[in-house]
């Protein structure tokens, strides 16, 4: 029990410091709205079906997005030293490392119902007949992204490259997540049978299964002497 | 009790007449800090390059020493937060092991820096540090805490409104919150105006009185020895003299300071 309150401590104080700063959430939902505007007006609707490629678009733009609040997610901590004294304290590394997720989880996962629901506006989709399952499939995507994404913005924000590194270490990571978000989101956004993507979702899940784990192992190696 | 290591016995006009005996040795119940043989190396650079160190309840050890000395590096090695390249340390007589970290709950750290966070209010700070130290009674210990440095009325307010020297007392309530038996103070007088430096100076005495064993690393001679029970003075990595504060004159301290600090001693 202990454990899952140090855990729940630093969900909450990570929650707490962003509800305050509205740091990273202001600039991956921002990011969200002008990408899909931006896409919107890139996309030649005469030469293709905006439903054909929304998919793709939607998980790139997470994974960008994305990438501009989990790597901060050590700016913050940076700040009078705060992180030395998380690590000097008698948590584990690896339920630090689990709180910090939870909470990119969280904060990412609602702008990912942001940037699904931009691109329903600007390229005139639907939801399709399961929501639920793409919520599902959304979950478990973002799940496994953040949980890369945190332990790579520790590797990075102890580097001089800082942010710049993160992406460089972490897009080669995604191409699973990438290949089968994409792949459930689009057939469910064409209302597909839920049966056409249980496959992708256990991929899926298996992805944010093995990410969550390793993060877990490997986070102290990162954070400590 | 710290043992000679590094350097002689001093002679001269700095001390006081002292009686040339070897200090009492601790039983082994009665050490809190137990370090031996500790040598940390970055690279080529040997930062800290053996030293021993055994402390008891109410001992007040100041470290002083030159930029460069080690000295930031001996705190590290002390409160865990970095890894002797050679020898041991062990608190209450549980060695410092990086993979069960129960330990920590014997130390508390006061840096330079405050490990606090500037959008989250005092209690709010001291509310978090709480309970990753796994406390359960912090409604009755942050008020306690608080009112000890004297920030009671600063309780809601965000640390980014305080001064300096507020935020320097809400990080030595945030080092003490879980009643550590060892308490590591690096440069704790840094920036301090008088009047905080005075509250400050009122704790750390309460700590020595309250048996708790302390190591402050300082350049603040003054501060350093008004405090210590223990001197030691550390350069190029190791103690070059070390010994009781009441061998020490401390009208002629600073000379002997610097003929230490430069070898000639």
């Amino acid at each position: 029990m202990s454990y899952l309150r140090q855990v729940q401590a630093i969900v909450w104080k990570d929650l707490l410091l962003e509800f305050r700063t509205k740091e990273r959430l202001v600039a991956m939902g921002a990011f969200a709205v002008l990408s899909a505007v931006l896409f919107n007006y890139a996309v030649d609707r005469t030469a293709v079906r905006p439903q054909d490629i929304a998919a793709g678009l939607i998980w790139m733009t997470i994974v960008f997005g994305g990438l501009l609040g989990v790597g901060r997610t050590f700016h913050l901590e940076a700040q009078d030293g705060a992180f030395e004294g998380i690590l000097m304290s008698p948590a584990p590394k690896d339920a630090v490392f689990l709180g910090k997720t939870l909470a990119n989880f969280i904060l990412l996962y609602v702008v990912s119902l942001l940037v699904v629901a931009v691109f329903m506006l600007f390229f005139g989709l639907e939801l399709g007949a399961s929501p639920a399952v793409l919520a599902l499939v959304l979950c478990l995507g973002v799940l496994g992204f953040v949980s890369l994404g945190t332990l790579f913005a520790a590797v990075s924000s102890g580097t001089r490259m800082g942010e710049t590194l993160l992406p460089i270490l972490v897009f080669p990571l995604l191409v699973p997540m990438v290949i089968f978000g994409t792949g459930a989101t689009g057939r469910l956004l064409a209302s597909r049978p839920v049966a056409e993507v249980v496959g992708d979702i256990r991929m899926l899940g298996a992805f944010a299964v093995m990410a969550l784990a390793a993060g877990a192992l490997l986070f102290r190696f990162v954070v400590e002497d | 009790m710290c043992a000679p290591g590094g350097g002689g016995r001093l002679t001269g006009p700095v001390l006081m007449a002292a009686p040339d005996t070897a200090p009492p040795t601790l039983a082994t119940e009665d050490v809190v800090l137990d370090a031996q043989g500790l040598v940390r190396e970055y690279g080529p650079v040997v930062a800290v390059a053996g030293i021993d160190l055994t402390l008891g309840p109410g001992e007040f050890l100041t470290v002083f020493g030159p930029n460069g000395a080690g000295k930031s590096s001996l705190l590290g090695l002390l409160a865990g937060s970095m890894r002797p390249t050679l020898g041991r340390v062990s608190v209450r007589g549980q060695q410092l092991d990086f993979g069960d970290v129960s330990w920590r709950r014997r130390i508390g750290v006061l840096s330079h820096r405050g490990f606090l966070y500037h959008d989250l209010t005092v209690t709010e700070n001291l509310r978090f540090f709480g309970r990753l130290f796994e406390l359960t009674d912090l409604d009755r210990r942050i008020p306690e805490r608080l009112a000890h440095v004297g920030l009671s009325d600063r309780a809601g307010f965000k640390v980014g409104q305080l001064s300096h020297g507020m935020k320097q007392r809400l990080a030595l309530a945030r080092a003490l919150l879980h009643d550590p038996d060892l308490v590591l103070l690096d440069e704790p007088f840094t920036g301090l105006d008088p009047s905080a430096a005075a509250v400050l100076r009122k704790v750390l005495v309460g700590l020595k009185d309250g048996q708790r064993t302390v190591v402050m690393v300082t350049h603040n001679l003054g501060e350093g020895l008004a405090l210590a029970t223990r001197v030691a003075i550390q350069a190029r990595g190791r103690f070059v003299w070390q010994g009781g504060r009441d061998e020490i004159d401390t009208d002629s301290f600073e000379r002997f300071y610097h003929e230490a600090v430069e070898g000639r001693r």
